[in-house]
Protein backbone atom coordinates (compact mmCIF):
# COMPACT_ATOMS: atom_id res chain seq x y z
CA UNK A 1 0.00 0.00 0.00
CA UNK A 2 2.73 2.42 0.94
CA UNK A 3 4.68 1.44 -2.13
CA UNK A 4 1.60 2.21 -4.23
CA UNK A 5 1.40 5.64 -2.67
CA UNK A 6 5.04 6.21 -3.36
CA UNK A 7 4.68 5.37 -7.03
CA UNK A 8 1.66 7.60 -7.32
CA UNK A 9 3.54 10.46 -5.73
CA UNK A 10 6.60 9.77 -7.80
CA UNK A 11 4.56 9.77 -10.98
CA UNK A 12 2.89 13.05 -10.05
CA UNK A 13 6.30 14.57 -9.43
CA UNK A 14 7.56 13.02 -12.64
CA UNK A 15 4.72 14.46 -14.70
CA UNK A 16 5.20 17.87 -13.14
CA UNK A 17 8.90 17.81 -13.85
CA UNK A 18 8.35 16.52 -17.38
CA UNK A 19 6.05 19.48 -18.00
CA UNK A 20 8.76 21.86 -16.78
CA UNK A 21 11.30 19.96 -18.84
CA UNK A 22 9.35 20.22 -22.11
CA UNK A 23 9.06 23.95 -21.65
CA UNK A 24 12.86 24.10 -21.41
CA UNK A 25 13.36 22.00 -24.55
CA UNK A 26 12.81 18.49 -23.10
CA UNK A 27 16.37 17.54 -22.30
CA UNK A 28 16.65 13.97 -21.10
CA UNK A 29 18.04 13.73 -17.60
CA UNK A 30 21.19 11.64 -17.53
CA UNK A 31 22.95 10.55 -14.36
CA UNK A 32 26.46 9.11 -14.54
CA UNK A 33 28.10 7.49 -11.54
CA UNK A 34 31.50 9.05 -12.23
CA UNK A 35 32.69 12.23 -13.98
CA UNK A 36 34.48 10.32 -16.77
CA UNK A 37 31.25 8.64 -17.80
CA UNK A 38 29.46 12.00 -17.48
CA UNK A 39 31.95 13.66 -19.82
CA UNK A 40 31.39 10.94 -22.44
CA UNK A 41 27.63 11.38 -22.05
CA UNK A 42 28.02 15.11 -22.72
CA UNK A 43 29.99 14.39 -25.90
CA UNK A 44 27.19 12.16 -27.21
CA UNK A 45 24.16 13.99 -25.85
CA UNK A 46 25.19 17.55 -26.56
CA UNK A 47 22.35 19.99 -25.89
CA UNK A 48 19.70 17.24 -25.94
CA UNK A 49 20.67 15.99 -22.48
CA UNK A 50 21.49 17.35 -19.05
CA UNK A 51 24.16 15.31 -17.31
CA UNK A 52 24.86 14.95 -13.58
CA UNK A 53 27.72 12.93 -12.08
CA UNK A 54 27.17 11.43 -8.63
CA UNK A 55 30.86 11.18 -7.65
CA UNK A 56 32.98 14.30 -7.55
CA UNK A 57 36.15 14.28 -9.71
CA UNK A 58 38.32 14.34 -6.60
CA UNK A 59 36.38 11.60 -4.81
CA UNK A 60 37.40 7.94 -4.81
CA UNK A 61 34.85 6.32 -7.16
CA UNK A 62 34.97 3.15 -5.04
CA UNK A 63 33.58 5.03 -2.05
CA UNK A 64 31.06 7.81 -2.39
CA UNK A 65 29.22 9.23 0.63
CA UNK A 66 25.46 8.98 0.18
CA UNK A 67 23.63 12.30 0.25
CA UNK A 68 19.90 13.05 -0.15
CA UNK A 69 20.52 14.77 -3.50
CA UNK A 70 21.88 11.51 -4.93
CA UNK A 71 18.56 9.78 -4.29
CA UNK A 72 16.55 12.69 -5.68
CA UNK A 73 18.75 12.84 -8.79
CA UNK A 74 18.42 9.09 -9.37
CA UNK A 75 14.67 9.22 -8.74
CA UNK A 76 14.25 11.82 -11.50
CA UNK A 77 16.71 10.34 -14.00
CA UNK A 78 15.76 9.13 -17.47
CA UNK A 79 19.10 7.44 -18.01
CA UNK A 80 21.73 6.07 -15.62
CA UNK A 81 25.24 5.26 -16.80
CA UNK A 82 27.26 3.04 -14.49
CA UNK A 83 30.62 1.39 -15.04
CA UNK A 84 29.21 -2.11 -15.00
CA UNK A 85 32.31 -3.66 -13.42
CA UNK A 86 31.42 -3.25 -9.76
CA UNK A 87 33.43 -0.07 -9.32
CA UNK A 88 30.36 1.48 -7.64
CA UNK A 89 29.36 -1.73 -5.83
CA UNK A 90 29.86 -0.19 -2.39
CA UNK A 91 27.47 2.73 -2.78
CA UNK A 92 25.23 2.59 -5.85
CA UNK A 93 22.91 -0.36 -5.00
CA UNK A 94 21.50 1.12 -1.76
CA UNK A 95 20.98 4.49 -3.49
CA UNK A 96 19.16 2.79 -6.36
CA UNK A 97 17.00 0.90 -3.91
CA UNK A 98 16.06 4.14 -2.17
CA UNK A 99 15.45 5.96 -5.48
CA UNK A 100 12.97 3.36 -6.85
CA UNK A 101 13.14 4.40 -10.47
CA UNK A 102 12.21 1.59 -12.86
CA UNK A 103 13.37 3.63 -15.87
CA UNK A 104 16.98 3.07 -14.83
CA UNK A 105 16.62 -0.47 -13.46
CA UNK A 106 18.91 -3.27 -14.66
CA UNK A 107 18.09 -4.18 -18.25
CA UNK A 108 15.94 -1.10 -18.88
CA UNK A 109 16.72 1.03 -21.96
CA UNK A 110 17.54 3.85 -19.55
CA UNK A 111 20.36 1.87 -17.94
CA UNK A 112 23.71 2.08 -19.72
CA UNK A 113 26.29 -0.49 -18.66
CA UNK A 114 29.50 1.21 -19.76
CA UNK A 115 31.63 -1.94 -19.74
CA UNK A 116 29.45 -3.73 -22.30
CA UNK A 117 31.67 -4.97 -25.12
CA UNK A 118 34.92 -4.24 -23.27
CA UNK A 119 37.30 -7.06 -22.48
CA UNK A 120 38.21 -6.53 -18.83
CA UNK A 121 41.71 -7.36 -17.62
CA UNK A 122 42.78 -8.97 -14.34
CA UNK A 123 39.62 -11.03 -13.94
CA UNK A 124 40.15 -12.99 -10.69
CA UNK A 125 39.93 -16.77 -10.85
CA UNK A 126 38.80 -16.95 -7.25
CA UNK A 127 37.11 -14.31 -5.16
CA UNK A 128 38.40 -13.45 -1.71
CA UNK A 129 37.87 -10.00 -0.30
CA UNK A 130 40.69 -10.31 2.21
CA UNK A 131 43.04 -10.78 -0.76
CA UNK A 132 41.99 -7.40 -2.05
CA UNK A 133 39.87 -8.57 -4.94
CA UNK A 134 37.24 -5.92 -4.67
CA UNK A 135 35.98 -6.51 -8.17
CA UNK A 136 34.91 -10.00 -9.20
CA UNK A 137 34.37 -9.01 -12.83
CA UNK A 138 37.89 -7.67 -13.43
CA UNK A 139 39.65 -4.31 -13.33
CA UNK A 140 36.97 -1.59 -13.60
CA UNK A 141 39.28 1.33 -14.50
CA UNK A 142 38.88 0.96 -18.27
CA UNK A 143 37.70 4.41 -19.36
CA UNK A 144 41.28 5.68 -19.21
CA UNK A 145 41.97 3.69 -22.41
CA UNK A 146 40.76 5.93 -25.31
CA UNK A 147 39.79 2.90 -27.41
CA UNK A 148 37.62 1.59 -24.56
CA UNK A 149 36.17 5.09 -24.23
CA UNK A 150 34.95 4.81 -27.83
CA UNK A 151 33.13 1.58 -26.94
CA UNK A 152 31.57 3.28 -23.90
CA UNK A 153 30.51 6.22 -26.09
CA UNK A 154 28.92 3.73 -28.49
CA UNK A 155 26.96 2.11 -25.63
CA UNK A 156 25.81 5.52 -24.47
CA UNK A 157 24.71 6.59 -27.99
CA UNK A 158 22.74 3.38 -28.47
CA UNK A 159 20.81 3.80 -25.22
CA UNK A 160 20.25 7.53 -25.75
CA UNK A 161 18.69 6.72 -29.14
CA UNK A 162 16.46 4.07 -27.57
CA UNK A 163 15.23 6.42 -24.84
CA UNK A 164 14.95 9.53 -27.02
CA UNK A 165 14.23 8.36 -30.57
CA UNK A 166 13.59 11.79 -32.03
CA UNK A 167 17.20 12.82 -31.39
CA UNK A 168 18.69 9.50 -32.53
CA UNK A 169 20.36 11.09 -35.57
CA UNK A 170 22.02 13.71 -33.36
CA UNK A 171 23.43 11.04 -31.04
CA UNK A 172 24.76 9.05 -33.99
CA UNK A 173 26.48 12.05 -35.53
CA UNK A 174 27.94 13.12 -32.15
CA UNK A 175 29.29 9.60 -31.71
CA UNK A 176 30.89 9.71 -35.15
CA UNK A 177 32.43 13.10 -34.29
CA UNK A 178 33.77 11.83 -30.96
CA UNK A 179 35.21 8.67 -32.52
CA UNK A 180 36.92 10.70 -35.23
CA UNK A 181 38.34 13.08 -32.61
CA UNK A 182 39.70 10.21 -30.52
CA UNK A 183 41.18 8.48 -33.57
CA UNK A 184 42.90 11.69 -34.60
CA UNK A 185 44.27 12.28 -31.12
CA UNK A 186 45.21 8.65 -30.51
CA UNK A 187 47.88 8.76 -33.22
CA UNK A 188 49.23 11.94 -31.64
CA UNK A 189 49.24 10.47 -28.11
CA UNK A 190 50.95 7.31 -29.29
CA UNK A 191 53.61 9.39 -31.02
CA UNK A 192 54.22 11.38 -27.82
CA UNK A 193 54.70 8.23 -25.75
CA UNK A 194 56.44 6.17 -28.45
CA UNK A 195 59.97 7.06 -27.27
CA UNK A 196 59.19 5.51 -23.87
CA UNK A 197 57.78 2.19 -25.09
CA UNK A 198 58.38 -0.42 -22.39
CA UNK A 199 59.18 2.21 -19.73
CA UNK A 200 58.25 1.18 -16.21
CA UNK A 201 55.94 3.18 -13.99
CA UNK A 202 54.58 2.71 -10.48
CA UNK A 203 50.98 3.54 -9.57
CA UNK A 204 49.22 3.80 -6.25
CA UNK A 205 46.27 1.59 -7.12
CA UNK A 206 45.81 -0.86 -10.00
CA UNK A 207 44.12 1.84 -12.03
CA UNK A 208 46.46 2.45 -14.96
CA UNK A 209 46.59 -1.06 -16.44
CA UNK A 210 44.43 -0.25 -19.47
CA UNK A 211 46.34 2.96 -20.14
CA UNK A 212 49.69 1.18 -19.85
CA UNK A 213 48.58 -1.58 -22.21
CA UNK A 214 47.37 0.94 -24.79
CA UNK A 215 50.55 3.03 -24.79
CA UNK A 216 53.15 0.31 -24.29
CA UNK A 217 54.10 1.23 -20.72
CA UNK A 218 54.68 -1.26 -17.95
CA UNK A 219 53.22 -0.98 -14.44
CA UNK A 220 56.14 -2.39 -12.43
CA UNK A 221 54.48 -2.19 -9.00
CA UNK A 222 51.63 -0.60 -7.11
CA UNK A 223 52.08 1.11 -3.74
CA UNK A 224 49.09 -0.82 -2.46
CA UNK A 225 50.17 -4.41 -1.77
CA UNK A 226 46.77 -5.52 -3.09
CA UNK A 227 44.01 -3.41 -4.58
CA UNK A 228 42.31 -1.40 -1.87
CA UNK A 229 44.70 -2.44 0.90
CA UNK A 230 46.72 0.36 2.47
CA UNK A 231 50.48 0.27 1.82
CA UNK A 232 52.43 -1.61 4.50
CA UNK A 233 56.08 -0.93 5.37
CA UNK A 234 57.34 -4.29 4.09
CA UNK A 235 55.54 -3.89 0.79
CA UNK A 236 56.89 -0.36 0.36
CA UNK A 237 60.40 -1.67 0.99
CA UNK A 238 59.82 -4.15 -1.81
CA UNK A 239 58.52 -1.38 -4.10
CA UNK A 240 61.65 0.68 -3.42
CA UNK A 241 63.76 -2.34 -4.36
CA UNK A 242 61.86 -2.90 -7.59
CA UNK A 243 62.10 0.79 -8.49
CA UNK A 244 65.85 1.00 -7.85
CA UNK A 245 66.63 -2.17 -9.77
CA UNK A 246 64.31 -1.31 -12.65
CA UNK A 247 65.18 2.38 -12.81
CA UNK A 248 61.55 3.39 -12.35
CA UNK A 249 61.30 7.18 -12.26
CA UNK A 250 57.58 7.90 -12.25
CA UNK A 251 54.84 7.34 -9.65
CA UNK A 252 51.26 8.08 -10.67
CA UNK A 253 48.86 9.13 -7.91
CA UNK A 254 45.22 10.21 -8.14
CA UNK A 255 44.00 13.10 -6.03
CA UNK A 256 42.13 10.94 -3.48
CA UNK A 257 45.06 8.57 -2.98
CA UNK A 258 47.74 9.01 -0.34
CA UNK A 259 50.29 11.32 -1.88
CA UNK A 260 52.46 11.29 1.25
CA UNK A 261 53.29 7.62 0.75
CA UNK A 262 54.20 8.29 -2.86
CA UNK A 263 56.40 11.25 -1.86
CA UNK A 264 58.24 9.16 0.72
CA UNK A 265 58.99 6.50 -1.89
CA UNK A 266 59.95 9.17 -4.41
CA UNK A 267 62.51 10.65 -1.98
CA UNK A 268 64.04 7.21 -1.50
CA UNK A 269 64.28 6.48 -5.23
CA UNK A 270 64.68 9.88 -6.89
CA UNK A 271 61.41 9.39 -8.75
CA UNK A 272 58.80 12.02 -9.63
CA UNK A 273 55.26 11.90 -8.27
CA UNK A 274 52.65 12.87 -10.85
CA UNK A 275 49.09 13.94 -10.13
CA UNK A 276 47.40 11.66 -12.60
CA UNK A 277 43.69 11.98 -12.04
CA UNK A 278 41.50 9.84 -14.24
CA UNK A 279 38.45 12.02 -13.71
CA UNK A 280 37.79 15.02 -15.95
CA UNK A 281 37.67 18.20 -13.91
CA UNK A 282 39.94 17.08 -11.06
CA UNK A 283 42.82 19.11 -12.49
CA UNK A 284 42.52 22.48 -14.27
CA UNK A 285 41.87 22.38 -18.04
CA UNK A 286 40.79 18.75 -18.06
CA UNK A 287 37.05 19.32 -18.32
CA UNK A 288 36.51 17.05 -21.33
CA UNK A 289 37.62 13.48 -21.89
CA UNK A 290 40.02 14.40 -24.67
CA UNK A 291 41.60 17.25 -22.71
CA UNK A 292 42.01 14.86 -19.78
CA UNK A 293 43.94 12.28 -21.81
CA UNK A 294 45.85 15.07 -23.56
CA UNK A 295 47.02 16.39 -20.22
CA UNK A 296 47.80 12.93 -18.84
CA UNK A 297 49.89 11.91 -21.88
CA UNK A 298 51.76 15.21 -21.84
CA UNK A 299 52.60 15.04 -18.11
CA UNK A 300 53.64 11.39 -18.21
CA UNK A 301 55.78 11.92 -21.31
CA UNK A 302 57.44 14.92 -19.67
CA UNK A 303 58.19 12.95 -16.50
CA UNK A 304 59.57 9.99 -18.45
CA UNK A 305 61.77 12.35 -20.48
CA UNK A 306 63.50 13.47 -17.27
CA UNK A 307 66.34 11.08 -16.64
CA UNK B 1 10.95 22.49 -1.16
CA UNK B 2 9.24 19.66 -2.97
CA UNK B 3 7.47 17.78 -0.20
CA UNK B 4 6.64 14.70 -2.21
CA UNK B 5 10.28 14.11 -3.09
CA UNK B 6 11.34 15.03 0.44
CA UNK B 7 8.91 12.47 1.82
CA UNK B 8 9.96 9.78 -0.63
CA UNK B 9 13.65 10.22 0.18
CA UNK B 10 13.54 10.90 3.89
CA UNK B 11 10.66 8.83 5.26
CA UNK B 12 12.63 5.71 6.25
CA UNK B 13 15.48 7.69 7.80
CA UNK B 14 12.78 9.65 9.61
CA UNK B 15 11.11 6.47 10.86
CA UNK B 16 14.46 5.09 12.04
CA UNK B 17 15.44 8.31 13.79
CA UNK B 18 12.12 8.59 15.61
CA UNK B 19 11.47 4.91 16.48
CA UNK B 20 14.80 3.79 17.89
CA UNK B 21 16.22 6.71 19.91
CA UNK B 22 13.65 6.49 22.79
CA UNK B 23 15.25 3.28 24.06
CA UNK B 24 18.71 4.75 23.52
CA UNK B 25 17.70 7.80 25.58
CA UNK B 26 16.58 5.54 28.43
CA UNK B 27 19.88 3.68 28.37
CA UNK B 28 21.66 7.02 28.15
CA UNK B 29 20.09 8.11 31.45
CA UNK B 30 21.56 5.02 33.12
CA UNK B 31 24.92 5.65 31.52
CA UNK B 32 24.99 9.26 32.68
CA UNK B 33 23.89 8.17 36.19
CA UNK B 34 26.62 5.57 36.36
CA UNK B 35 29.14 8.11 35.10
CA UNK B 36 30.36 5.69 32.46
CA UNK B 37 29.72 8.07 29.58
CA UNK B 38 32.06 6.35 27.17
CA UNK B 39 30.82 2.84 27.82
CA UNK B 40 28.62 2.94 24.73
CA UNK B 41 31.38 4.36 22.59
CA UNK B 42 33.61 1.56 23.86
CA UNK B 43 30.92 -1.08 23.24
CA UNK B 44 30.18 0.37 19.80
CA UNK B 45 33.88 0.21 19.05
CA UNK B 46 34.03 -3.38 20.30
CA UNK B 47 31.03 -4.15 18.07
CA UNK B 48 32.91 -2.62 15.14
CA UNK B 49 35.89 -4.76 16.05
CA UNK B 50 33.57 -7.80 15.86
CA UNK B 51 32.36 -6.68 12.44
CA UNK B 52 35.97 -6.42 11.28
CA UNK B 53 36.68 -9.93 12.56
CA UNK B 54 33.78 -11.15 10.39
CA UNK B 55 34.97 -9.17 7.36
CA UNK B 56 38.45 -10.57 7.81
CA UNK B 57 37.00 -14.08 7.94
CA UNK B 58 35.57 -13.33 4.52
CA UNK B 59 31.94 -12.66 5.40
CA UNK B 60 30.19 -9.79 3.72
CA UNK B 61 29.02 -6.79 5.74
CA UNK B 62 25.37 -7.72 5.07
CA UNK B 63 25.83 -11.39 6.01
CA UNK B 64 23.71 -12.39 9.06
CA UNK B 65 26.77 -14.17 10.46
CA UNK B 66 28.61 -10.84 10.52
CA UNK B 67 25.94 -9.55 12.87
CA UNK B 68 26.20 -12.58 15.18
CA UNK B 69 29.99 -12.46 15.29
CA UNK B 70 29.82 -8.77 16.06
CA UNK B 71 27.27 -9.38 18.81
CA UNK B 72 29.31 -12.24 20.28
CA UNK B 73 32.42 -10.08 20.53
CA UNK B 74 30.35 -7.29 22.09
CA UNK B 75 28.96 -9.68 24.73
CA UNK B 76 32.52 -10.41 25.77
CA UNK B 77 32.97 -6.65 26.16
CA UNK B 78 29.73 -6.45 28.17
CA UNK B 79 30.85 -9.23 30.50
CA UNK B 80 34.17 -7.47 30.96
CA UNK B 81 32.49 -4.19 31.93
CA UNK B 82 30.10 -5.79 34.43
CA UNK B 83 33.03 -7.62 36.00
CA UNK B 84 35.29 -4.56 36.10
CA UNK B 85 32.62 -2.48 37.85
CA UNK B 86 32.44 -4.66 40.93
CA UNK B 87 36.16 -5.29 40.92
CA UNK B 88 36.78 -1.60 41.54
CA UNK B 89 38.38 -2.14 44.91
CA UNK B 90 41.70 -2.13 43.11
CA UNK B 91 41.46 1.65 43.03
CA UNK B 92 41.33 1.82 39.26
CA UNK B 93 38.28 3.82 38.16
CA UNK B 94 36.00 2.07 35.70
CA UNK B 95 36.21 5.04 33.34
CA UNK B 96 39.88 4.16 32.84
CA UNK B 97 39.04 0.57 31.92
CA UNK B 98 36.41 1.82 29.48
CA UNK B 99 38.80 4.29 27.90
CA UNK B 100 41.44 1.63 27.50
CA UNK B 101 38.92 -0.76 25.95
CA UNK B 102 37.92 1.97 23.51
CA UNK B 103 41.41 2.81 22.27
CA UNK B 104 42.54 -0.81 22.07
CA UNK B 105 39.38 -1.80 20.16
CA UNK B 106 39.79 1.22 17.88
CA UNK B 107 43.43 0.35 17.21
CA UNK B 108 42.45 -3.28 16.63
CA UNK B 109 39.95 -2.12 14.03
CA UNK B 110 42.66 -0.15 12.24
CA UNK B 111 44.99 -3.16 12.27
CA UNK B 112 42.34 -5.47 10.85
CA UNK B 113 41.07 -3.05 8.25
CA UNK B 114 44.60 -2.60 6.95
CA UNK B 115 44.25 -6.18 5.73
CA UNK B 116 40.86 -5.68 4.10
CA UNK B 117 40.36 -4.08 0.70
CA UNK B 118 39.00 -0.56 1.05
CA UNK B 119 39.56 -0.72 4.79
CA UNK B 120 39.98 2.99 5.41
CA UNK B 121 36.69 3.87 3.73
CA UNK B 122 34.93 0.95 5.39
CA UNK B 123 36.07 2.36 8.73
CA UNK B 124 34.64 5.73 7.83
CA UNK B 125 31.32 4.11 6.93
CA UNK B 126 31.21 2.27 10.25
CA UNK B 127 31.76 5.59 12.01
CA UNK B 128 29.22 7.62 10.08
CA UNK B 129 26.77 4.85 9.21
CA UNK B 130 24.30 5.05 6.37
CA UNK B 131 21.02 6.10 7.94
CA UNK B 132 20.01 7.78 4.68
CA UNK B 133 19.74 4.44 2.91
CA UNK B 134 17.95 2.58 5.68
CA UNK B 135 15.19 0.38 4.23
CA UNK B 136 11.82 -0.72 5.55
CA UNK B 137 13.11 -4.24 6.28
CA UNK B 138 15.96 -2.86 8.45
CA UNK B 139 13.41 -0.94 10.46
CA UNK B 140 10.89 -3.75 11.08
CA UNK B 141 13.55 -6.19 12.26
CA UNK B 142 15.06 -3.71 14.66
CA UNK B 143 11.67 -2.44 15.82
CA UNK B 144 10.86 -5.97 17.02
CA UNK B 145 14.20 -6.30 18.81
CA UNK B 146 13.87 -2.85 20.38
CA UNK B 147 10.31 -3.51 21.50
CA UNK B 148 11.40 -6.73 23.23
CA UNK B 149 14.34 -5.05 24.92
CA UNK B 150 12.21 -2.06 25.87
CA UNK B 151 9.79 -4.41 27.62
CA UNK B 152 12.74 -6.08 29.39
CA UNK B 153 14.09 -2.77 30.71
CA UNK B 154 10.59 -1.58 31.67
CA UNK B 155 9.87 -4.78 33.61
CA UNK B 156 13.05 -4.47 35.68
CA UNK B 157 13.22 -0.66 35.69
CA UNK B 158 13.33 -0.33 39.50
CA UNK B 159 16.11 -2.89 39.86
CA UNK B 160 18.18 -1.27 37.10
CA UNK B 161 17.71 2.17 38.67
CA UNK B 162 18.86 0.79 42.02
CA UNK B 163 22.03 -0.81 40.68
CA UNK B 164 22.76 2.24 38.54
CA UNK B 165 22.40 4.78 41.33
CA UNK B 166 23.30 2.83 44.47
CA UNK B 167 25.09 -0.46 43.81
CA UNK B 168 26.20 -0.81 47.46
CA UNK B 169 22.61 -0.71 48.69
CA UNK B 170 21.68 -3.21 45.99
CA UNK B 171 24.44 -5.51 47.29
CA UNK B 172 23.14 -5.11 50.81
CA UNK B 173 19.61 -5.93 49.63
CA UNK B 174 20.90 -9.21 48.27
CA UNK B 175 20.64 -8.31 44.57
CA UNK B 176 23.12 -10.19 42.39
CA UNK B 177 24.66 -6.98 41.12
CA UNK B 178 27.20 -8.61 38.86
CA UNK B 179 24.57 -10.74 37.12
CA UNK B 180 22.17 -7.83 36.68
CA UNK B 181 24.97 -5.62 35.51
CA UNK B 182 25.79 -8.21 32.88
CA UNK B 183 22.13 -8.43 31.80
CA UNK B 184 22.05 -4.65 31.59
CA UNK B 185 25.18 -4.48 29.46
CA UNK B 186 24.21 -7.47 27.34
CA UNK B 187 20.87 -5.92 26.40
CA UNK B 188 22.74 -2.65 25.92
CA UNK B 189 25.10 -4.47 23.57
CA UNK B 190 22.22 -5.75 21.44
CA UNK B 191 20.82 -2.23 21.17
CA UNK B 192 24.18 -0.73 20.30
CA UNK B 193 25.15 -3.42 17.78
CA UNK B 194 21.87 -3.33 15.92
CA UNK B 195 21.67 0.45 15.89
CA UNK B 196 25.33 1.03 15.02
CA UNK B 197 24.83 -1.03 11.88
CA UNK B 198 22.29 1.41 10.49
CA UNK B 199 23.34 4.66 12.13
CA UNK B 200 27.08 4.43 12.78
CA UNK B 201 29.09 4.96 15.95
CA UNK B 202 28.82 8.74 16.13
CA UNK B 203 25.06 8.95 15.79
CA UNK B 204 24.52 6.13 18.30
CA UNK B 205 26.62 7.96 20.85
CA UNK B 206 24.80 11.23 20.19
CA UNK B 207 21.36 9.66 20.70
CA UNK B 208 22.48 7.96 23.89
CA UNK B 209 24.17 10.85 25.60
CA UNK B 210 22.93 14.22 24.36
CA UNK B 211 19.20 13.81 25.20
CA UNK B 212 20.06 12.18 28.53
CA UNK B 213 22.34 15.06 29.45
CA UNK B 214 19.62 17.57 28.54
CA UNK B 215 17.15 15.62 30.68
CA UNK B 216 19.59 15.48 33.60
CA UNK B 217 20.23 19.22 33.35
CA UNK B 218 16.56 20.18 33.34
CA UNK B 219 14.86 17.71 35.69
CA UNK B 220 15.51 15.63 38.78
CA UNK B 221 13.37 12.53 38.51
CA UNK B 222 13.52 9.70 35.97
CA UNK B 223 10.14 10.17 34.30
CA UNK B 224 10.61 13.84 33.48
CA UNK B 225 14.20 13.34 32.40
CA UNK B 226 13.03 10.61 30.05
CA UNK B 227 10.32 12.85 28.58
CA UNK B 228 12.76 15.72 28.03
CA UNK B 229 15.25 13.29 26.50
CA UNK B 230 12.66 11.97 24.07
CA UNK B 231 11.70 15.47 22.98
CA UNK B 232 15.36 16.43 22.51
CA UNK B 233 16.06 13.25 20.51
CA UNK B 234 13.05 13.80 18.25
CA UNK B 235 13.90 17.47 17.78
CA UNK B 236 17.52 16.59 16.89
CA UNK B 237 16.28 14.03 14.36
CA UNK B 238 13.87 16.43 12.69
CA UNK B 239 16.33 19.31 12.61
CA UNK B 240 19.17 17.09 11.37
CA UNK B 241 17.11 15.40 8.67
CA UNK B 242 15.76 18.74 7.49
CA UNK B 243 19.26 20.26 7.32
CA UNK B 244 20.57 17.18 5.55
CA UNK B 245 17.94 17.49 2.87
CA UNK B 246 17.92 21.25 2.58
CA UNK B 247 21.71 21.70 2.38
CA UNK B 248 22.51 18.24 0.98
CA UNK B 249 24.67 17.11 3.90
CA UNK B 250 25.58 13.59 5.03
CA UNK B 251 22.55 12.64 7.12
CA UNK B 252 24.05 10.99 10.22
CA UNK B 253 26.57 13.76 10.83
CA UNK B 254 23.86 16.39 10.36
CA UNK B 255 21.74 14.81 13.12
CA UNK B 256 24.76 14.65 15.47
CA UNK B 257 25.47 18.33 14.93
CA UNK B 258 21.78 19.18 15.38
CA UNK B 259 21.83 17.35 18.74
CA UNK B 260 24.93 19.29 19.77
CA UNK B 261 23.25 22.52 18.75
CA UNK B 262 20.13 21.73 20.80
CA UNK B 263 22.26 20.82 23.83
CA UNK B 264 24.00 24.19 23.52
CA UNK B 265 20.62 25.94 23.43
CA UNK B 266 19.50 24.07 26.53
CA UNK B 267 22.75 24.93 28.32
CA UNK B 268 22.57 28.61 27.42
CA UNK B 269 18.90 28.92 28.38
CA UNK B 270 19.59 27.24 31.71
CA UNK B 271 22.50 29.56 32.44
CA UNK B 272 20.29 32.58 31.72
CA UNK B 273 17.51 31.28 33.94
CA UNK B 274 19.92 30.83 36.79
CA UNK B 275 21.37 34.31 36.35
Amino acid sequence: MKTMNFFRLASVVGVALAAVGSAAGAQIKVVATTPDLASLAREIGGKAVSVTALAKPTEDPHFVDAKPSHIVTLNRADVLIDGGAELELGWLPPLLESARNSKIGAGAPGRVVASEGIKLIEVPTSFDRSKGDVHSLGNPHFTIDPVAAKTVAGNIARHFAAVDAKNAALYRSNLAKFNAAVDGKLAEWQKQLAPYRGAKIVTYHKDFGYFANRFGLQVAETLEPKPGIAPSPSHLAQVIGVMRRGGVKVILVQSFQNRKTASTIARQTGATVIDASQQPGAAPNTGTYISLIDNLVKTIAAALARK
Amino acid sequence: MDFQVLWAVMRWPLAASLLFPPLLVYLGLHVVKREVIFVDLALAQVATLGTCVALLLGYHFEDPLTFWISLGVTFIGAAFFSWSRTAKKTGVPQEAIIGITFVVAAAGVILMLSRIAGGKEELEHLLTGDILNVQASDIWQRALVFAGLGAFYAAFHKRFVLISSDPDKAFADGVKVRLWDFLFYAAFAIVVVSFVRVAGVLLTFAYLIVPAVCGTMLAAEWGRRLMIGWVVAAASSLLGLWASYQFDLPTGAAIVCAAGFILALVGVSKAFRRA
